[in-house]
């Protein structure tokens, strides 16, 4: 249904399409693999990413499920347990709170309490971030809470190459895998990629350097990296060279590729759209603190969403959110300090 | 969705059998609807061949010999901890035991089970019916159950979690938790693997009834009805969740009423008399595995003792004495045993050996129990003591799955 796949100029794909191939391919590969979720079958998911799976795979491989996410999450478990590989769907990543006791005590532990005989192989995926209006129930950016949780990983990429790529790999990982997609980049024609036609994947635990620079390094991922690379055309403008590091797996991290940068900059800002206390920003800044502080001449800082909801209308949205302008003048402060 | 008469692999015979078989279970199933609690001579008046007159004397002496092994464990267990030598804590089964044999006597080896902090016994149980000392059965072994209370090398989640937090993918027991009822959705999706991979195996969860106000208690069931999936979820009423009695918990009288949501069977077993337990749990499974769906069945029992054993002296405060007399009167050991004799399958001596009913587990000594439960109780704490504790390294291991490489 997506504009952008049916265009004739399609050698280009989106984010959305991205996302689709993957898990039509994991299908195809992979006999033992399932999708379940909310809406997914018949109607192809609320966003369309998975239209089309039900009419090729069949009712018992692509599963509209009751709203129930404690029952999406907790059967993908039992699934996992004898034998198969499961995407499971949350409507929106807010409503993974109502699946939350099956992620964390049941899904994450699995491995660990049984010593190694049982893994994993759930896909807990959905659309998430904010800048679109979608006001407190449809925004969030909660990943803190499951990078808090071992036996977790947590991904989000930011790019349709990166989509496909590690969709693909987190169904292979065999390790429980929240993956968090930025539903205002699902259909943005701008960021639309080739995507090769030979399979590929994008391993996790892999950050990528989005554009080189010296003066100052940004830490991203997801739609704050665009945020960050527009920052970095202003900061151009003002004599500033920033590099931009989209670290896109947040658990495994690759802390090489942050320390690096650092080591060639000096100064770092983290962006992210999450709230401030407890969120990701704040573990990137103390594992710099601990282990790259020699590599410093400027304190490390943050960009944040503040400690509020994200609001429902533009001004007060972006209010809250990190902002070009917000990196952009942290930069400078940072910059000159 | 499928029929799961749909997955038999082998064709138009076996789908008319199967077909067949739903029809007689269902109509058997609504005798029991209507007939509803009963009591057991009520039910025995019935028309309906109640699985348990299939059992043979063999089977059914066999069904007495697990009793006495539950309760042995468990009186062990309870003598073992009061001389301070386990961790953690001890969730007794006293008294409950026909809920557990009564269940898994009729399972098939390729079946699932999921038992919960107050079934220890079921995780070595799985299986029993083909012979305790068998190699091949698929239950786990009283040598990893005993490691596991004891904290030791070998059992089998290497002690990572509280001994009754056990269970094993290769014997088919789901692995149990702390999170009350958070078991029965995992339960669902092993048997909707199972079924896609063209098994008919059915899952039995156990839960306490305080368990069902849990969100995901509906949550599971409801999921489990839509698609018609073999899980038949055991409520174990044993009239407490913890300090709470039951009517704080559940504002029905019967916990298999919520079933009625669901548009599946809700069935009452009397928990004390393991032959009731067996025949509702088994017309259970054979509707379930005919292809009809879940099915809830609730065991009236009594919980001889207090929560845990941390909680002994207070339950004996928010319980009436009078209550926990009249609850722990009805000893299911004692129940069978009078069946036993009705039928004249225990005659001459053999009436009265072996007298472990009734009994305080500080009171009973091994007199009370056959000689080969208590032979094959302390093979396995044998097993347990002999072993060594698990390395302090081995606390930072499998946190992540690594591909399978050592
Ligand atoms: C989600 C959750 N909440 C609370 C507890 C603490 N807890 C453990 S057992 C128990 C009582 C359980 O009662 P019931 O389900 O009736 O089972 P019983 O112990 O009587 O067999 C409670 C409250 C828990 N383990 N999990």
């Amino acid at each position: 249904m997506s504009a952008t796949t049916e265009a004739p100029a399609a050698l280009k794909k989106n984010y959305l399409t991205a996302l689709k191939e993957a898990l039509d391919e994991e299908m195809a590969r992979n006999k033992m693999m399932l999708c379940q979720g909310e809406d997914i079958g018949r109607l192809g998911g609320a966003f369309g990413v998975t239209e089309g799976l039900q009419a090729k795979y069949g009712e018992d491989r692509v599963v509209d499920m009751p709203i129930s996410e404690a029952a999406i999450v907790g059967s993908a478990v039992g699934m996992a347990l004898n034998g198969m590989t499961v995407m499971a769907e949350m409507q929106f990543i807010d409503f993974i709170s109502c699946g939350f006791d099956q992620i964390v005590n049941m899904m994450a532990t699995y491995h660990y309490r049984t010593a190694g005989e049982v893994h994993i192989p759930v896909v807990v995926r959905g659309p998430a971030g904010a800048y679109g209006g979608g006001a407190l129930y449809h925004s969030q950016m909660n990943e803190a809470w499951f990078c808090n949780a071992p036996g977790l990983k947590v991904v989000c990429p930011s790019t349709p190459y990166d989509a496909k790529g590690m969709l693909k790999a987190a169904l292979r990982d065999g390790n429980p895998v929240i993956f968090y997609e930025i539903k205002e980049l699902y259909r943005k024609r701008e960021i639309e990629e080739e995507l090769p036609t030979e399979d590929y994947i994008v391993p996790l635990g892999k950050a990528a350097i989005r554009r080189e620079g010296k003066d100052v390094t940004l830490v991203s991922y997801g739609q704050n990296v665009y945020h960050c690379l527009d920052a970095a055309v202003e900061l151009e403008k003002l004599g500033i060279s920033a590099e931009v590091i989209d670290i896109r797996s947040l658990v495994p991290l690759d802390e090489d590729t942050i320390f690096n940068s650092i080591a060639k900059t000096s100064r770092v800002i983290v962006v992210n759209e999450a709230p401030m206390t407890c969120g990701f920003a704040g573990e990137l800044i103390a594992r710099i603190s601990q282990k790259a502080f020699h590599l410093l001449d400027a304190p490390p800082s943050r960009v944040t969403r503040m400690d509020t909801p994200v609001p429902w209308v533009k001004p007060l949205e972006l209010h809250v959110l990190p902002t070009i302008d917000k990196i952009v003048a942290e930069a400078v402060r940072i910059y000159r300090f | 969705m499928k029929s799961p008469r749909e997955f038999v692999p082998s064709g138009f015979l076996v789908y008319l059998g199967w077909g067949n078989l739903a029809i007689i279970v269902i109509q058997k199933t609504e005798n029991l609807l209507s007939a509803k609690s009963g009591s057991a001579t009520a039910e025995r008046a019935e028309q309906v061949k109640k699985p348990s007159q299939r059992l043979t004397k063999e089977d059914c002496l066999e069904i007495f010999k697990q009793l006495y092994l539950a309760r042995y464990f468990d009186v062990r267990l309870i003598k073992e901890k009061k001389r301070g030598r386990l961790r953690g804590t001890l969730y007794s089964s006293h008294n409950q035991e026909a809920v557990l044999v009564g269940s898994l006597f009729g399972l098939k080896p390729t079946d699932w089970i999921s038992p919960i902090h107050r079934d220890m016994p079921a995780f070595f149980m799985k299986d029993f019916r083909f012979d305790i000392d068998n190699p091949d059965r698929l239950g786990m072994s009283i040598e990893e159950v005993c490691a596991q209370v004891w904290g030791k090398e070998g059992s089998p989640g290497r002690a990572r979690d509280n001994w009754s937090h056990i269970g094993s993918k290769s014997k088919r027991i789901i692995h149990s938790t702390s999170m009350l009822a958070g078991t029965i959705p995992v339960a669902a999706g092993v048997a909707y693997a199972d079924r896609m991979q063209g098994g008919d195996a059915v899952v039995l969860t156990y839960n306490g009834e305080g368990s069902t106000a849990q969100g995901i208690f509906h949550e599971a069931v409801n999921y489990a009805a839509v698609h018609k999936l073999p899980v038949i979820t055991i409520v174990e009423n044993n009239q407490w969740a913890y300090g709470t009695p039951v009517d704080q918990e559940c504002p029905t009288p019967d916990v298999a009423d919520r079933a009625k949501g669901y548009g599946i069977p809700g069935l009452i077993a009397d928990g004390q008399d393991v032959f009731d337990v067996y025949d509702k749990v088994m017309e259970a499974v054979e509707y379930a595995r005919a292809g009809n769906g879940p099915a809830i069945v609730e065991c009236k029992t009594f919980r001889a003792y207090g929560h845990g054993d941390h909680d002994d002296d207070r339950a004996m405060k928010y319980r009436p004495s009078e209550e926990i007399e009249k609850g722990r009167r009805r000893d299911p050991i004692a129940v069978c045993r009078q069946t036993l004799i009705d039928l004249g399958y225990l005659t001459g001596d053999a009436k009265t050996m072996y007298m472990a009913e009734g009994k305080n587990a500080g009171d009973a000594t091994n007199d009370d129990f056959p000689p080969e439960v208590v032979d094959f109780l302390n093979k396995g704490i044998e097993f347990a003591m002999n072993s060594p504790m698990p390395a302090a390294e081995e606390a930072e291991k499998w946190v992540f799955w690594n591909g399978g490489q050592a």
